[in-house]
């Protein structure tokens, strides 16, 4: 049996390795990873961003770009057009012998409040030297915004191994391939495993490639294959399923547009929405998925909870597999 | 004529497909969700964690202070769980904080250490000084890290003052705002219609080239581009029907909807032209699948950049659904931005025009292959 799965398997790699797909697909993870790792230290280094006249006032320049990020002009009608931008960008402005903030309007409260507080302690006069604060850390070096996108990423991941096995069993169809197998000595459970195998294969070597290039390569590996795995029983699934009661490629193109939808809601649900919201997500498989790598990212999950939280997903995927086993069984025939 | 007769037919075969429903289906779902589950504005309080290493007199001080920002003018005795057991603690709920205020350093270090909260003690020195300890994570930035080192060094009194003394001109009065739900929506139209377009019409070009379609097009006297152009048509359809489908219940009267009209067929019919190009250098899905999901992942980015607007590089701006993002936001808003909105629908609807002419050329050599 092992053998006929590696013959499938090496089949699907062959033609998807000509097509380029798998190429794509594992190069797909490797871009993703260098875009985060680009743009993470510059939205983390965002506090507000200020416009001022260039030579006005040198030490007021100096002073606020300790605290903020500061972009010169020459004239006002240039500080009045980077404000009108559709960035939240505050001008600060000579009025008078003083400064007003010159504001679009519409910015947040908690920006407009930390230019007032940043030109309220110039004028103050307060230095770094003056500080009675001091400040401890933990050594930490990865944002909580880099660990959000990696996770996010890992999941999307996930569901492109799906795709893979989706397209590759309507291209099957297409070509009138996939009823020759019942002529084969392969069983339908050799063929089902057998075409999992490239797509749980990349969504592997993706998400490696992924957190090693991210910096997360330390992480606890088995945690992270154990979450992978089980994430990637349901894209099976629901791959299978898009594969075999697809009749053509618009339709799975369709279906893999619904499969978006269950990730954005989980990763959503735990990032932006309070707790009393959460109890709406607990149907969500990726929701569980998102909550277990965000353990194994932060290193501060115990095994018992990862275990926890890939039960859930494994139980919520068996129950969805065992709504579409009869359709595969049916597709298969 | 034959452009519209091609049109309508294929509005029809696509209104048989799976597909066409799933683009409602979706819509449907979105929009209950955004009326059920998303609240008008997320819970933006900042949560702290603080121990006063000092008399309690003193303390005493600290508080009353916290208390008159209070939203019920009184604290509450709540518990929070530090490493597995259950400790004393007040909470003070400001507008915008929720302070508790522990009873030991060790359990303010364990917050900030374990649960990654932000957490401080204050003290007196040797000299009777107030002094400040933050706890951070080591991730913050250095010119946050300034700014919490000079943050005390004035009393509250002294700063506020100095703060209502600054002059705040906005450059427009009664500057209309969304609310966070309503702040997701432009996302939304986004993504559901300028980003899937690109795939989508993919999509049907390579179901029809497949099934022989194009074969057959090929013997009648109608021209190529009105082939494609009856697809284009069809992502149209199905992208305003959906996009109305989502932001009529959910933003009521309060958009400009003839601007969100043309914004949403000109940004559709640029992706839909986008599709078009990039499908035509590929023989199958499959082989264009990975080229089209790249250009769909740098057309997310904007987002990011949408959802934090202090953080907007230079670059993010190159990329089209940066100004798609910002047009839908003014569209939405209601604010008159006419020529915002009319400059980069026409900007949309040339580089559309561009690339639909572009790739009627190479499908015109290439639509048999």
């Amino acid at each position: 049996m092992i053998r006929k799965i590696w013959a499938i398997f090496r089949r699907d790699l062959k033609v998807n390795l000509k097509d380029s797909i798998a190429l794509y697909i594992l190069f797909i993870p490797i871009f993703l990873a260098v875009l985060i790792n680009l743009f993470t230290p510059g939205i983390n280094e965002t506090t507000v961003d200020l416009a001022l006249l260039e030579g006005d006032n040198p030490s007021q320049i100096s002073y606020l770009e300790q605290f903020a990020e500061v972009e010169l002009f020459k004239t006002i009608d240039q500080v009045q057009q980077r404000v009108e931008e559709r960035d939240a960008t505050i001008g600060i402005v000579p009025e008078n012998g003083g400064y007003y903030l010159m504001t679009q309007g519409n910015e947040p409260e908690g920006i407009v409040d930390y230019a007032k507080i940043l030109t309220s302690f110039y004028e103050l006069d307060i230095s770094m030297e003056e500080t009675n604060s001091e400040l401890f850390d933990f050594e930490r070096t990865v944002p909580p915004l880099k660990k959000t996108l990696v996770n996010t990423m890992i999941l999307l991941i996930s569901i492109l191994g799906g795709m893979l096995i989706a397209l590759n069993i309507v291209e099957e169809k297409a070509d009138n391939t996939l009823s020759a197998i019942n002529l084969t000595p392969a069983g339908r459970l050799t063929f089902v495993l057998g075409k999992s195998v490239i797509g749980v294969l990349l969504s592997i070597i993706g998400t490696l490639s992924l957190i090693v290039i991210t910096g997360f390569g330390t992480v606890n590996l088995l945690q992270l294959l154990l979450v992978l795995l089980v994430t990637s029983l349901l894209s099976i699934s629901v791959g299978f399923i898009q594969g075999l009661t697809s009749s053509d490629i618009m339709t799975a193109a369709g279906s893999i547009k619904i499969l978006f939808l269950p990730l954005l809601a989980g990763v959503l649900a735990i990032e932006m929405l309070g707790d009393k919201w959460q109890k709406f997500f607990y149907w969500n498989p990726f929701y569980w998925a998102y909550k277990g790598n965000d353990l194994i990212l932060s290193q501060s999950g115990t095994w018992s909870q990862i275990f926890m939280y890939s039960s859930i997903v494994l139980l919520i995927s068996g129950i969805v597999y065992l709504f579409l086993a009869p359709k595969i069984r049916k597709g298969l025939e | 004529m034959k452009l519209f007769s091609s049109f309508i037919k294929e509005l029809k075969l696509a209104s048989r497909g799976f597909y066409f429903y799933v683009e409602l289906f979706m819509a449907v779902i979105i929009l209950a969700v955004f009326l059920l589950l998303v609240p008008d504005n997320f819970n933006n309080q900042r949560t702290e964690y603080i121990y006063f290493d000092m008399p309690r007199q003193t303390s005493e001080l600290f508080l009353q202070e916290i208390l008159q920002e209070d939203t019920d003018g009184k604290a509450a005795p709540v518990k929070v769980e530090v490493d597995k057991q259950e400790k004393d603690a007040m909470l003070y709920t400001t507008s915008d904080q929720k302070i508790y205020v522990l009873t030991s350093r060790e359990d303010v270090i364990y917050m900030a250490d374990k649960e990654k909260k932000i957490a401080a003690v204050v003290k007196l020195d040797s000299d009777n000084a107030i002094n400040y300890e933050y706890y951070l994570q080591g991730y913050e930035s250095d010119k946050f890290k300034n700014l919490l080192k000079i943050l005390h060094v004035e009393s509250n009194e002294t700063i506020e003052a100095a703060m209502n003394n600054q002059d705040v001109k906005p450059l427009a009065d009664n500057t209309l705002v969304l609310s966070d739900k309503e702040n997701m929506m432009p996302s939304v139209l986004v993504f559901n219609g300028a980003l899937m377009g690109l795939f989508i019409i993919a999509a049907y070009i390579f179901l029809d080239r497949k099934e022989g379609v194009i074969m057959a097009y090929a013997v009648t006297p109608s021209p190529v581009w009105q082939y494609l152009m009856s697809k284009v048509g069809v992502i149209l359809v199905t992208t305003i029907l959906s996009s109305f489908l989502v932001i009529i219940p959910v933003m009521g009267t309060q958009p400009d909807y003839l601007l969100l009209l043309l914004l949403l067929v000109t940004t559709a019919f640029f992706s839909s032209s986008l599709g078009l190009l990039i499908a035509s250098f590929y023989k199958n899905v499959t082989q264009a699948f990975g080229a089209i999901y790249g250009f769909m992942l740098l057309m997310i980015l904007p987002n990011i950049a949408y959802f934090i607007p202090s953080w907007n590089p230079d670059y993010l701006k190159l990329i089209p659904t940066y100004p798609m993002l910002e047009g839908f936001k003014s569209v939405l808003l209601g604010n008159n931005d006419w020529l915002y909105v009319l400059t980069i629908s026409g900007g949309f609807l040339l580089v559309g025009a561009i690339l639909f002419s572009i790739s009627n050329r190479r499908y015109k050599k290439t639509l048999l292959g």
